[in-house]
């Protein structure tokens, strides 16, 4: 073999891989064991947290990482929502190995249909015409009755159906434990993504894109590339949504869902990779709880807590608490 | 607006080619030209006999086209490390890999540590580059622009801002650069542009009124007039 490199004795960037591990293992078996503790109303939230964290972990792709402003990206969680119902209820395509690909397929052409119109324009208009794209779904969704059942949306959506019977997805610990293996699945790919090459060019471009060009990277195609990815990670939470709940309804292909997953990503910390997990979780939970006691007050809470996190944790909440993590374990070891 | 008009030459590999002119002259426009930033309106770039003028900025750069800028344009938020490995990894199909981590591939770690050595900054590797002093970033800049091994190197104001210290450093690091590269600079500083140049190219008002040796263009008679008039203004 050659030379061993100069670097790699130097341990770069200091040890990275084994110390991240514990937080992330600590996270693991809380969430494995939480639901064998949980009453089932708060089993329903976790499971919310935990797809909503996906969603919104996909929309930090493109908004956290690449610095595009989507105000649209309900499109491809609704988008892959209703294809996966109709298909199941509508079609009879039972297998959730079918149903799936075609929903994911849905949001994938979505994306690349809305990207290249979309990414035409950037900052501000990017913004607005994301969002007139979804809102452009949000209608078919509501008018196109016969197929969405328009308004209240579409129901009847089963719990998936693997088609292995000892894998039955019927109860919700059940069904929490998929959600769960498939949220792991998704982050480690995002976290691989985001410590690629191809995640540093889209940090790149978010702080400098005529540099990036300047050194050989074809932007538009990275923000493209990036765009569609996004749609697919959120239509795998619109997927896992639609059989969670048992319905899917216009409301979550167009704005208000669009505007509360930027919330989360903005809440928890855009550009972190787990900062927009625990914004959903924040927002998930105070809202589960606001239904409960408040139901109507839950718009003027969701802009109290927007405005104190924006004023309070400028770069959201992941950031600052790790700032303050380190800042315990680093005067400790002074002491010591 | 013209902001450049009618200017025509040419650099050879090898060539150390040093643009000078008073401020609003066109030099940046020039530049933006060359590296594929603006489009003209009329004529034609060629690199090594071949027309890129309708040419993509990253498509110039994969040629071999490399370019500093004049405000430094970094990835602030970024480490310097990491800037580097961006740089490495552009010309490269590792680029589009979503996978391996950045950070382990490991002949361009060695790549890197060899630039930001040559540089003086490789023990700041792991700071983010907004905490860095100015005059790193503009050394950091210039590494940058290195990385790719370009044919072309396009150095904006390379020395603007820097210390009479680090603006020597800056100099002695272009003056190492492999001599079959073709180097065009931008600069005020006359130090740096007698002390490089083997040609300069005087623009005033978007236009070439002088071209020649370092020697030809200290006796040129409208240079003397252009820089003459402008300490007239100035007092």
């Amino acid at each position: 073999m050659g030379r061993p490199s100069p670097i790699q004795d130097r341990k770069l960037p200091a040890g990275r891989p084994m110390a991240s591990a514990v937080p992330y293992l600590t996270a693991a078996v809380i969430l494995f064991i939480l639901p064998l503790v949980l009453p089932s109303y708060y089993l329903s939230v976790l499971t919310m947290i935990l797809i909503f964290g996906l969603f919104a972990m996909s929309l930090n792709i493109i908004f956290g990482h690449t610095g595009l402003n989507s105000l649209g990206h309900a499109a491809f969680f609704g988008m892959a929502g209703y294809i996966a119902g109709i298909s199941i209820v509508t079609y009879g395509i039972k297998s959730f190995w079918i149903s799936t690909p075609l929903a994911l397929a849905g949001a994938a052409v979505t994306a690349a249909v809305f990207g290249v119109i979309a990414l035409r324009v950037s900052g501000v208009y990017f913004l607005l015409v994301t969002f007139a794209l979804g809102q452009l779904l949000w209608t078919i969704a509501e008018k196109w009755y016969s197929v969405t059942m328009g308004r209240s949306g579409f129901v009847g959506i089963p719990a998936p159906d693997l088609g292995i019977s000892l894998l039955d997805l019927g109860t919700p610990v059940r069904f929490y434990y998929f959600v769960f293996v498939i949220f792991a699945l998704c982050y480690y790919l995002m976290a691989r993504l985001h410590r690629s090459p191809f995640g540093y060019a889209l940090q790149g471009i978010r702080e400098r894109e005529s540099r990036m060009s300047a050194l050989g990277y074809n932007v538009w195609l990275y923000k493209y590339i990036a765009y569609i990815v996004a749609g697919v990670f959120a239509g795998v939470g619109g997927i896992l949504y639609a059989h969670f709940n048992g319905s899917i309804a216009p409301s979550h292909i167009g704005f208000s869902n669009s505007a509360l997953v930027m919330l989360m990503v903005i809440l928890g910390g855009a550009g972190t990779l787990w900062g927009p997990v625990l914004g959903a979780a924040l927002i998930v939970l105070i809202q589960s709880f606001a239904s409960l006691v408040v139901p109507a007050r839950w718009p003027l809470i969701l802009g109290i807590l927007f405005v104190v996190g924006v004023m309070g944790f400028r770069g959201g909440i992941g950031p600052h608490m790790v700032k303050r993590v380190r800042r315990i374990f680093s005067s400790g070891s002074y002491q010591s | 607006m013209i902001a450049t008009n009618e200017v025509s030459f040419r650099v050879d590999a090898g060539g150390r080619l040093v643009i000078i002119g008073p401020n609003g002259a066109g030099k940046s426009t020039l530049f933006n030209l060359l590296n594929g930033q603006l489009m003209p309106d009329a004529g034609n770039v060629f690199f090594f006999g071949q027309d890129v003028t309708r040419l993509p900025l990253h498509r110039r750069a994969h040629m071999g086209m490399a370019r500093s800028f004049q405000l430094t344009s970094l990835f602030p938020e970024l480490s310097v490390l990491e800037n580097m490995m961006l740089a490495l990894h552009g010309l490269r199909s590792s680029r589009f890999n979503p996978w391996r981590a950045t950070l382990s591939y490991w002949n361009l770690l060695d790549k890197a540590e060899e630039l930001l050595s040559l540089l003086d900054l490789w023990s700041k590797k792991d700071d983010q580059v907004h905490m860095i002093s100015y005059g790193e970033q503009r050394k950091l800049e210039i590494a940058l622009c290195l990385a790719s091994s370009p044919r072309l190197l396009l150095l904006d104001e390379p020395s603007a801002g820097l210390t009479s210290d680090e603006r020597l450093a800056v100099m002695e690091i272009i003056r190492k650069l492999p001599p079959d590269i073709a180097v065009i600079i931008v600069d005020h500083d006359m130090d740096l542009v007698f002390g490089l140049a083997n040609r300069i190219i005087v623009l005033h008002y978007g236009q070439i009124i002088a071209e020649g040796t370092p020697e030809e263009i200290q006796a040129d008679p409208r240079v003397k007039e252009v820089y003459m008039g402008m300490e007239e203004e100035k007092t």
